[in-house]
C-alpha cells in the first residue's frame, strides 16, 4: 500500500512537469503523425512506433521525477520512511510504467486509425505494451540512479535511447541489415518489444519469436529493478 | 535516547566527522554547533541512516544505528536543512502522503493542520520560505517520534520566521521529546539547548551545559566598564585587556581580576576619570564557539601583534 501511495503522489507532482509532457508525450506523438504524414500506409510501422512511444513516455516521466527528487532532496523523504528501497524501486517503475503505458495506448489510438489491416489480437498487444513499459521503466530508473551526477542524467538517457530507435529494427526492420548489426540488435532491449508488438499486430515477427520476446522482456523488467536497487544503495 | 561512539565519517582520503562520542538524554535538547562545513549534517545524515557510518556505534531510542534502520526510522523525524516537501502537492496532501509512508493513523494530519495552524490547502511550492520551513517541521511529526533532529532549522530564514521556528522547537521539546538541533546561529546556541557540544572539522572540541560551556576560556572573565569622560589615552593604558566596544561600555577580558582592578586605581589616579558602571560576566557561547573553532594560525596570529600584515 505504501507503493501505491508513492505512485499516486508521483502522478500528481511530475504528470504535468515540462520533462515528462515534452520527451513523454508530445515527442512520440509528433513522431507518429510525422511517419503517418509521411507514409500514409504504416502498418509495419505501427510496432516501432509504439514501442518509441513507450521508450520515451516511460524514461522521460522516470527521468524526470528522479532528477528533481535528487536535486530538491525530496527523495530522501522516500529513503528516511520505513519503506524498504525495493519498494521505493517499485514504485518508481509502476508508475513509470503507468505513463507509458497511457501514453502508447493514446499513440495506438492515433495510429490505428491509419492501419490498412485490423489488429490480429489485441489482448496480445496489450500484454506485450504492459511488458514493455515495464521493461523500459525499470531502464529508466536504472540509468537516473546510476548516474552520479543527475544533471547529466537526460544526455546519458539520449545516448542510449535515440540510438536504440535504429538498432531494434523499430523503424527499419533488422533483415534489410547486415549480420553483424544483428547482433547489435539483439542486446538492444527494444527489439524484443518491437517485434512482440509485431506479432500482436500483425501476426508475423521479424527475428525473434514471440514467446522469447516475451520472456527477454520479463527477464530485462527484473535486471534492471535489481540494479535499480543496488544503484540506489550506492548512491546514498 | 541518541548514542554516538567513536562515530566516524570518511570521504575518500577526507574525514568529515573524526570519532565522535556523546549521549542526548531523554527530553534533553541537545545543541550541535560548529561552522560551516564542521560535520553537523554528516553526522545528522549518518544518525538518520540516509548515509552509512564509516566507523564506530551509534544508537537511537535503543535501536542500533547500522543494523536496525527501521526502527530507528520509526524513532526519528528528521527537519533536512532544505524544506524538502512536494511542491506540486497542497501542504495536508504532502502529510497524509507521508502518513501512508509511516502508518501513522489519519487523524494526526488534521492534527497538527490544526496545532500549528498551517495553510491546508496551499500547495507547497507556493509557500514562503517561513511557511515552507514550519510545513517541513509538522513533517516531520507525522508519526509522533520521541526523537526530532532539526539541521540548522532557522538558516535563511527572515528575523520573524526565526522565531516562529525557535519558539515550536521549544514547543515540541516541552511535549517530552528528545531534540537534536545542529546550529551556528548563537541566539540558538545561548537560548534553546540544554547541552552543547561544539564540532569543528569534524571533531568535537567541547561539549557540556551552557554555563560549562561558557567557563570554558578558562578564568577569563568579561569586564564591562563605563567612564566619563572617555579618552583614547585610557583605551591605550588598557590594551592588554583587548578593549571593544560594546554600545556604550568598554569590553575587556581579563584573567587575573584581582591585579585589574589595583591596575585599573593606578590608571584612574593618573588619567582621572569617573567610573559610571563596572561588571562582570562570564564568556557568552559565541565567544567560546569563535575561540575553539577559529582557524589555527589565523586569528590568534594576527591578536598577539605578530601577524605580518
Ligand atoms: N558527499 C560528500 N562527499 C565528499 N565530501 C563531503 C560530502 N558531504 C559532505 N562533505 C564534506 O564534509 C565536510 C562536512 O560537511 P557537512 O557535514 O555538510 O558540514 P556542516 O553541516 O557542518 O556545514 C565538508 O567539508 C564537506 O565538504
Ligand atoms: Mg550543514
Amino acid at each position: 500500500m505504501k507503493v501505491w501511495a508513492i505512485i499516486v503522489k508521483e502522478l500528481r507532482e511530475y504528470m504535468l512537469k515540462p520533462g515528462s509532457i515534452s520527451w513523454g508525450l508530445v515527442f512520440p506523438l509528433v513522431f507518429s503523425l510525422a511517419f503517418i504524414a509521411r507514409f500514409g500506409d504504416i502498418d509495419h510501422l505501427i510496432p516501432g512506433l509504439l514501442s518509441i512511444s513507450a521508450l520515451f513516455g516511460t524514461t522521460s516521466f522516470v527521468a524526470s521525477s528522479i532528477i528533481f527528487e535528487r536535486r530538491l532532496r525530496t527523495f530522501e523523504r522516500l529513503l528516511l520512511a520505513p519503506v524498504s528501497y525495493g519498494e521505493i524501486i517499485l514504485a518508481k517503475v509502476l508508475v513509470g510504467a503507468i505513463f507509458g503505458l497511457l501514453v502508447s495506448l493514446v499513440t495506438l489510438v492515433l495510429v490505428s486509425h491509419f492501419m490498412a489491416y485490423s489488429i490480429w489480437s489485441l489482448p496480445l498487444v496489450l500484454l506485450y505494451l504492459i511488458l514493455s513499459n515495464l521493461a523500459f521503466s525499470a531502464l529508466g530508473v536504472y540509468v537516473s540512479l546510476a548516474i552520479s551526477n543527475s544533471i547529466n542524467v537526460m544526455t546519458w538517457l539520449n545516448l542510449i535511447r535515440l540510438p536504440m530507435m535504429f538498432t531494434s529494427g523499430a523503424i527499419a526492420s533488422l533483415t534489410l541489415f547486415p549480420r553483424w548489426f544483428l547482433v547489435v540488435g539483439l542486446i538492444t532491449p527494444m527489439t524484443y518489444s518491437v517485434d512482440g508488438l509485431r506479432y500482436g499486430l500483425l501476426y508475423y515477427y521479424d527475428v525473434i519469436p514471440p514467446l522469447e520476446s516475451m520472456l527477454a522482456l520479463v527477464l530485462m523488467f527484473l535486471l534492471f529493478m535489481l540494479l535499480s536497487i543496488r544503484a540506489l544503495k550506492k548512491l546514498y | 535516547m541518541i548514542e554516538a561512539r567513536e562515530l566516524t565519517k570518511r570521504y575518500g582520503d577526507f574525514t568529515a566527522v573524526d570519532r565522535i562520542s556523546f549521549k542526548v538524554k531523554k527530553g534533553e535538547i541537545f545543541g550541535f554547533l560548529g561552522p560551516n562545513g564542521a560535520g553537523k549534517t554528516t553526522t545528522v545524515r549518518m544518525l538518520s541512516t540516509l548515509t552509512s557510518i564509516t566507523e564506530g556505534e551509534a544508537y537511537v531510542n535503543g535501536y542500533d544505528v547500522r543494523r536496525e534502520k527501521v526502527g530507528v526510522k520509526k524513532s526519528i523525524g528528521v527537519v533536512q536543512d532544505v524544506s524538502n516537501l512536494y511542491d506540486e502537492l497542497t501542504v495536508e496532501e504532502n502529510l497524509r502522503f507521508l502518513a501512508r509512508l509511516y502508518e501513522a493513523p489519519p487523524e494526526n494530519v488534521s492534527k497538527l493542520i490544526k496545532d500549528f495552524n498551517l495553510p491546508a490547502r496551499k500547495k507547497f511550492g507556493k509557500l514562503s520560505s517561513g511557511y515552507k520551513r514550519r510545513a517541513s517541521i509538522v513533517a516531520a511529526l507525522i508519526h509522533d517520534p520521541p526523537v526530532i533532529f532539526l539541521d540548522e532549522p532557522t538558516i535563511a530564514l527572515d528575523v520573524k520566521s526565526a522565531r516562529m521556528v525557535r519558539e515550536m522547537i521549544r514547543a515540541l521539546n516541552v511535549a517530552g521529546r528528545t531534540i537534536f538541533l545542529t546550529t551556528h546561529n548563537m541566539v540558538e546556541a545561548e537560548t534553546l539547548p540544554h547541552r552543547i557540544a561544539i564540532i569543528n572539522r569534524g571533531k568535537i572540541v567541547a561539549m557540556g551545559g551552557r554555563s560549562e560551556i561558557r567557563r570554558l576560556l578558562g578564568s577569563e572573565t568579561r569586564v564591562r566598564l563605563k567612564v566619563e569622560p572617555l579618552k583614547t589615552s585610557l583605551i591605550h593604558a588598557l590594551e592588554e585587556y583587548s578593549p571593544a566596544f560594546e554600545e556604550d561600555a568598554l569590553v575587556l577580558k581579563v584573567k587575573d581580576i584581582d591585579a585589574f582592578m589595583d591596575e585599573l586605581a593606578e590608571i584612574k589616579g593618573r588619567l582621572g576619570f569617573r567610573i559610571v558602571h563596572l561588571s562582570t560576566e562570564l564568556p557568552s557561547i559565541e565567544d567560546v564557539f569563535l575561540e575553539l573553532t577559529e582557524e589555527e594560525g589565523e586569528e590568534r596570529g594576527c591578536a598577539c601583534g605578530g601577524c605580518p600584515i
